[in-house]
């Protein structure tokens, strides 16, 4: 693997720190799909994923976090959310996620997508 | 020694995905009411376990299981170990990704785990929250 050491990143009008690019990339991240048999479509930094209910998702990381991270996500249904569980789980390993439908209770989905922000250990 | 995640991204783009044919069906033992949960390997992380050179030795994860967050870990640096088959590469995702509480702790008498073929594990989930490990 080649590396380009720079400090910052232009394209002549605009310049950006390349901390903000290192920094700002998600360390971690999938797609899975949560019906049927559950899978991973793709995916970085990932190990696992843990199937535990209905709308009920663990994602294992490869290369922990350090000190904690931030996590967002997604899913593919119209008025629908996914939830984080850190209050749960707040571990440098994993997240837990669900994904909640209109009337607020767990459901299953097509298109689950978390990323991860921050630190690595 | 480059950091893990340089490695799993070097990978990621020369190593072609492997879908595992097998899952790992468990029960939480501090959680009887909970239905089972399936862990379902990662097809990039398959990949680089089967190709060898990567991953760090397990037992670095289970010694960084007790680092508090935050803290130092040891595995983003260890030594990568040897290519894995898929059956050691199972057991080595057990041991990382669930709990000792269910492979190496529990003394009860339940059947409470168990590596199955992926067919095995039902595609309807109309009754997924009442999923057990069969005895």
């Amino acid at each position: 693997m080649s590396t380009i050491t720079a400090s910052n990143i232009s394209d002549s009008t605009t310049t950006v720190g390349t901390s903000y690019v290192v920094n700002g990339s998600a360390k971690a991240w999938v797609n899975l799909n949560g019906v049927g048999t559950i899978s991973i479509r793709i995916s970085l930094n990932t190990s696992s994923i843990a199937d535990n209910g209905t709308g009920q998702y663990r994602q294992n990381f490869s290369s922990s976090f350090s000190g904690g991270y931030c996590t967002s996500g997604s899913v593919s249904q119209v008025n629908s959310w996914l939830e984080t569980e850190k209050e749960y789980t707040y571990v440098d390993t994993l997240v837990d996620v669900v994904s909640r439908s209109d009337g607020g209770g767990a459901s299953d989905t097509s298109h689950c997508e978390i990323q991860n922000f921050g630190d690595l250990a | 020694m480059t950091h893990l995640w340089e490695r799993l991204l070097e990978a990621k783009s020369r190593l072609e995905p492997v879908q595992s044919k097998y899952r790992v069906l468990f029960e939480d033992p501090a959680a009887p009411d909970e239905p089972a949960k399936v862990l379902v390997p990662d097809p990039n992380w398959m990949a680089c376990a089967l190709a060898g050179g990567i991953l760090p030795p397990i037992d670095t994860y289970q010694r960084d299981r007790l680092v508090p967050d935050g803290e130092p870990k040891e595995h983003p640096y260890a030594e990568p170990i040897d290519a894995m088959s898929e059956e050691e590469a199972i057991e080595y995702l057990i041991m990382k990704d669930i709990d000792p509480s269910v492979w190496r702790d529990y003394k009860g008498n339940r059947t409470i785990m168990k590596i199955v073929p992926v067919e095995l594990i039902p595609s309807d989930r109309s009754f997924r929250n009442a999923w057990r490990v069969v005895q």
